[in-house]
């Protein structure tokens, strides 16, 4: 019984990316079916730099923020005697 | 008690100063949001000029002055780099910090009357927002850009009273650069795309 329901699954996966194959043009597209090639090439280009943008952005924000939690430095969170730190031993954060 | 070397009492807990300071990350997350409507605007245009049949710009409509707003372009980077400037000096305490902000709001205040002016002279031209496609969309591009630099206009005259007072601090002044800076930045890319 198992089986045929695995079967199954698979067969309705099989058949929504076959589904995506019929898929010929895009209705939502307004400039797919321009006769200008310069129209169409701007609907790519903007499309490309309207996706870009945000993963830029986004990106740019994670890694200067990964560098400022990198080069904080920060001292303990509760101030403690400069001997005491340096009589830590191993725990000591040195000079 | 004494303290140590950062003059903390021992053995108070301190709290801890965030990576981000609130401001900085509310700007930047507007910033964000801004620069997603710009390009939405920019696509939105750039989209328009490729489907125009007669070419752009559209024949019978007035020219922009290119030369004219190009000077002006110089006026607001150059405003960009007195704030930059400005912010240099103020973490060293320098007092040359009043004169720089002074000279950034300056000439972001030229910009906005300067741009004034081209309007007043492209409308009496016949360029309107009703016109056409080069009215709508220039007015539409250019007008959103100079409300957000007469936004950004009243920010840094706030931080310069706030200076003026000796109240202002990092907190204030940083997220009113990067507002700043956005406007400055952005301001380019609409130079090149509407008015070249």
């Amino acid at each position: 019984m198992r089986v045929w329901i695995r079967l199954a699954r698979v067969g309705v996966a099989l058949a929504a990316v076959a589904l995506t194959w019929a898929a010929d043009l895009a209705h939502a597209c307004p400039s797919c079916a321009s006769p200008l090639e310069e129209n169409r090439q701007a609907f790519v280009d903007t499309t490309i730099f309207l996706t870009v943008v945000p993963l830029l952005m986004m990106g740019g924000f994670v890694w200067w923020l990964r560098r400022k939690i990198r080069d904080r430095d920060e001292p303990p969170e509760i101030a403690v005697p400069q001997n005491l730190l340096r009589d830590a031993g191993r725990f000591s954060k040195g000079p | 008690m004494p303290d140590d070397a950062l003059g903390r009492p021992y053995g108070v807990p301190t709290r801890r100063e965030p990576v981000v300071p609130n401001g900085v990350l509310g700007m930047l997350i507007f910033v964000a949001t801004e620069v997603m409507f710009f390009s939405g605007l920019i696509s939105a245009f750039v989209i328009g000029k490729s489907n125009a049949l007669g070419g752009w710009p559209p024949p019978g409509q007035p020219r922009l002055p290119v030369e004219e707003t190009a000077l002006n372009t110089a006026a607001l980077l150059a405003s960009g780099v007195a704030l930059y400037f400005a912010n240099r000096a103020f973490k060293r305490d320098s007092p040359s910090t009043k004169r720089l902000l002074g000279l950034a709001i300056g000439l972001g205040g030229f910009f906005v009357l300067f741009q004034g002016a081209e309007w007043v002279a492209l409308i009496g031209e016949g360029l309107t927002i009703t016109s056409g496609q080069l009215g709508g969309y220039f007015y539409l591009l250019v007008g959103t850009h100079a409300l957000h630099v007469v936004a950004g206009f009243i920010i840094l005259l706030y931080t310069y009273r706030k200076l003026s007072h000796h109240d202002l601090d990092r907190f204030t002044f940083w997220p009113a650069q990067i507002f700043w800076y956005f406007v400055v930045g952005v301001w380019p890319i609409l130079y090149w795309q509407v008015y070249l």
